[in-house]
């Protein structure tokens, strides 16, 4: 691996990974742990979600205000988010204050104080949140969509169900972060401005005594059915599709990913040119790749005004299946610059680099370097992607709506 | 290192450039100031409609080439339409520089073809009905509405459903030539780039485009305190927002204003978070400052349960009380740091800088690099603070809420 990448696992599970990048001052962490949605105890949806608040409310020495204050008084951007997999804390902001952090996140993520009132508030907020999802009836729908495609846990809400969190309880969580809080299957990821030897050194200093015990794997249920109507009195009928493709591991990924890009890539994509230029069907329509260990999956959105909305679908669902009969070595050449482009820009950036490489090394145990997917991406001929659309016939489909009638499905 | 070039073509173009040779991309904005307020009521929404008809081509391109040519150089490319101003934007690989710029230029010059206009009105009126399914939104327009009375702040961006049926494809044309010459806009270019290389394709591609006066009425705003509750039982969550002057985009006072919305109201570690939000009386508590063309304002967010609603309005203008006679010097360092983080990290992407010059020039004519606005954003202390908060003492106020608890305000029209 050239010396601008930086990959190490500590004796204790957890793995540094790294990228040095030229003439940034930033540079930005990632902190994956394995306590997303999916490991959350069967009756207890939504424990992550609290826990990933709840670490934030005083860890180390300091308590809920001094943490939070010393992490603005040095200047850190910071998120933290709940996934499937992980749960996950990133921070950017000028280098060396990235690196003086990392002492104060070993605190988080090992020493939380993991208060009662904390715990009261993040369930509370956890809550406030559920409620809201009714107001916002496109999010409402995307999570319905994970729902009935995805196999259980996976298909998981990750904000949680009311009942389960009305049952949560400080012990509850308390044991929860002991068992999920660990180094086995822990990445830390660092971009930008760092010195490698400083940093791992850094990382050892503080990470390298934490302990922890690895789970066992997760067992998959499959969802409960494929379509699914959500009644809701909303301007618009929000339409979700997702069907199953190969995983971001196969050989196959670039051709898969190629598919997508024509399908959606920019303003010439079939969706777009299809169901809002020529037929001015919605304002919002897209097709992604989504990625989860073992499962590739393309899900698609639409929202069109209800009475507009059949139409939409169908022309939505014309579109998936059209892929099937292959693309143009037009169509195909836009989608490869296009990726080409995205994949030169982020390396500009120190925080979409960070998070990229974290996600790299759990996918596949090792980084891409940035012209290791261009050539890769350099290679998918036409004939490559039409035999891999011949051989996987788009489907079969999860559909779901959320609005006030239900829509005719195929 | 990073260097600025200007210059400005006969008929009144100007472009502005910050060259970085360490970055991988360039970057390519035509900012024009002209949105929602340079409207009549008559024609309300046809700025935003007319971004969208920049995208159905030129004389010479159709919308298919317009989407094909900036997907075939692998362009991330977007508009969008504010109350004051409307930008379009290219961010590509430098070798594909001219192709982008020669397409943005087709971009501005477009052919508004009836059938085009016809069909994109219903992805616009599809546009209006996402947007309704959005209680954010919905309140947000009903704020500026309502705070901005008769000054033209107050139209707003997408239109209604009725104005945009009503509207013609004549009244869209016209409303184009009174507001798009070169004097009323910016070329701003940034990332890896050649500055003359950049003035000779403006010349060559933006060149011809005739001057026109596009004066822009600036009425002083009548600002009064005033409260409106909508009701909609459909809603779970109550959504409460408010309005208050403070400095404009001209203003100097505008760096200090940042610096104040950030103490009381970012969205962790300030006022508004250990108040409301680190307890759970409301999910969200914002505070934030929203420059103007000649007039500012602040704005607060609350998104709480109806029932605690009332609460969480006490306790948030309560802070913005107590703000203005205990402001401590380390909360205002807090805030400075992380907006001088958000700075250095925004200056190393070319699409982030781009935004930052384009806009900056648009309002005021004038190029900050990175370092003066650091060194702004750092001399900003409690001193200035306070006085901020004499000249904009957080009244008079506009208020307005949404959701099931307002059961004695009107249903939302």
């Amino acid at each position: 691996m050239s010396e601008r990448y930086l990959q190490h696992t500590f004796e204790n599970g957890l793995t540094i990974v790294g990228q040095r990048m030229a003439g940034m001052q930033s540079a930005a962490m990632t902190l994956l742990l394995p306590a997303g949605a999916a490991t959350d105890p069967v009756d207890r949806s939504g424990s992550a979600t609290v826990l990933a608040d709840l670490v934030l409310r005083g860890a180390g020495a300091r308590d809920s205000r001094q943490l939070t204050d010393y992490l603005d008084s040095i200047g850190l951007q910071r998120s933290a988010s709940v996934g499937v997999q992980h749960a996950r804390f990133g921070c950017a902001a000028l280098a060396e204050r990235v690196v003086e952090g990392l002492a104060t996140y070993a605190d988080i993520v090992r020493r939380p104080m993991l208060p009662q009132t904390g715990f009261d508030a993040a369930r509370d907020l956890a809550l406030q949140a559920l409620a809201g999802i009714d107001d916002e009836p496109r999010q409402k729908l995307m999570i319905a969509l994970r729902a009935w495609h995805f196999p259980s846990p996976y298909g998981r809400n990750t904000m949680g169900e009311v009942a389960d969190l009305e049952k949560l309880t400080l012990d509850l969580s308390r044991a929860d972060f002991q068992r999920r809080y660990r180094p086995q299957e822990s990445i830390i990821s660092l971009a930008g401005n760092i010195d490698f030897e400083m940093v791992r050194g850094e990382v050892e200093r503080f990470f390298g005594d934490w302990t922890g015990t690895p789970s066992g794997p997760i067992e998959l249920l499959p969802p409960p059915g494929r379509f699914h109507h959500v009644q809701q009195a909303s301007e618009q009928t929000h339409i979700g599709i997702a069907y199953p493709t190969v995983q971001e591991t196969d050989a196959e990924y670039y051709a898969a990913r190629m598919a997508v890009e024509v399908l959606s890539g920019g303003m010439s994509g079939r969706l777009f040119t299809e169901v809002r230029e020529k037929r001015a069907l919605c304002y919002s329509v897209s097709a992604g790749y989504s990625s989860l260990k073992g499962l590739g999956s393309i899900l698609a959105y639409t929202g069109s005004s209800n009475d507009r909305a059949q139409a939409a679908l169908d022309c939505v669902l014309n579109e998936l299946h059209r892929l099937h009969d292959g693309i143009t070595a037009e169509e195909l050449s836009r989608a490869k610059i296009g990726l080409k482009a995205s994949t030169i820009m982020q390396g500009e950036s120190t925080s979409a680099r960070a998070a990229a490489i974290a996600h790299d090394f759990f996918m596949r145990g090792r980084i891409r370097t940035l012209d290791e997917i261009k050539s890769a991406i350099d290679g998918v001929t036409v004939e490559h992607v039409n035999a891999f659309l011949a051989e996987h016939e788009p489907g079969p489909f999860t559909i779901v709506t959320v609005g006030p009638k239900e829509l005719k499905l195929p | 290192m990073l260097s600025f070039h200007r210059a400005q073509l006969p008929n009144g173009l100007d472009i502005v450039a910050e060259e970085n040779p360490d970055s991988h991309s360039t970057a390519l904005g035509l900012f024009v100031m002209t949105g929602s307020r340079d409207e009549s009521p008559k024609i309300n929404g046809v700025s935003h409609f007319l971004e969208h008809m920049m995208f159905k081509g030129s004389s010479k391109y159709t919308w298919e080439d317009v989407n094909r040519i900036f997907d075939e150089i692998g362009a991330k490319y977007n508009a969008f339409t504010s109350q004051e101003m409307t930008a379009y934007y290219a961010n590509v690989l430098p070798e594909f520089s001219e192709r982008a710029m020669e397409h943005l230029s087709h971009l501005l010059r477009p052919a508004i073809r009836v059938s085009d206009f016809t069909t994109e009105k219903n992805v616009i009126l599809e546009e209006i009905a996402m947007y309704l399914d959005d209680p954010g939104h919905r309140l947000y327009e009903k704020l500026m509405e309502l705070h901005f009375g008769n000054h033209p702040l107050s139209m707003s961006v997408l239109g209604s459903a009725e104005s945009i049926r009503q509207l013609q494809r004549d009244e869209m044309a016209d409303y184009f030539r009174q507001r798009y010459g070169p004097g009323n806009m910016v070329l701003a270019a940034t990332g890896r780039l050649a500055f003359d290389q950049v003035v000779k394709l403006a010349e060559k591609y933006c060149g011809s485009w005739p001057h026109v006066d596009a004066p822009r009425h600036q009425p002083a705003p009548l600002y009064k305190p005033q409260r409106s509750d909508l009701f909609d039982a459909k809603l779970n969550r109550q959504y409460l927002m408010g309005m208050t002057p403070g400095p404009s985009a001209q203003d100097e006072r505008r760096f200090a204003a940042r610096v104040l919305a950030d103490v009381i109201g970012d969205s962790d570690g300030s006022r508004f978070y250990w108040a409301l939000v680190d307890n759970a009386i409301a999910e969200d508590a914002d505070f934030g400052f929203y420059p103007h063309d000649g007039c500012g304002s602040f704005y607060l967010a609350i998104t709480a349960g109806p029932d605690r609603i009332e609460q969480a309005q006490k306790i948030a203008l309560g802070e913005l009380e107590k703000v203005k006679t205990d402001l401590k010097d380390d909360e205002i360092e807090r805030a400075k740091n992380k907006l001088a983080s958000s700075l250095v990290l925004q200056g190393e992407v070319p699409l982030g800088r781009m935004r930052s010059i384009g806009s900056q020039w648009i309002y005021n004519k004038e190029y900050r690099s990175l370092e003066q606005d650091m060194a702004t954003l750092m001399s900003v202390n409690r001193e200035s603070l306070q006085k901020l908060m004499v000249d904009f003492p957080f009244a008079p106020m506009t208020v307005v809420s949404l959701g099931p608890g307002s059961q004695g305000g009107a249903p939302e029209a």
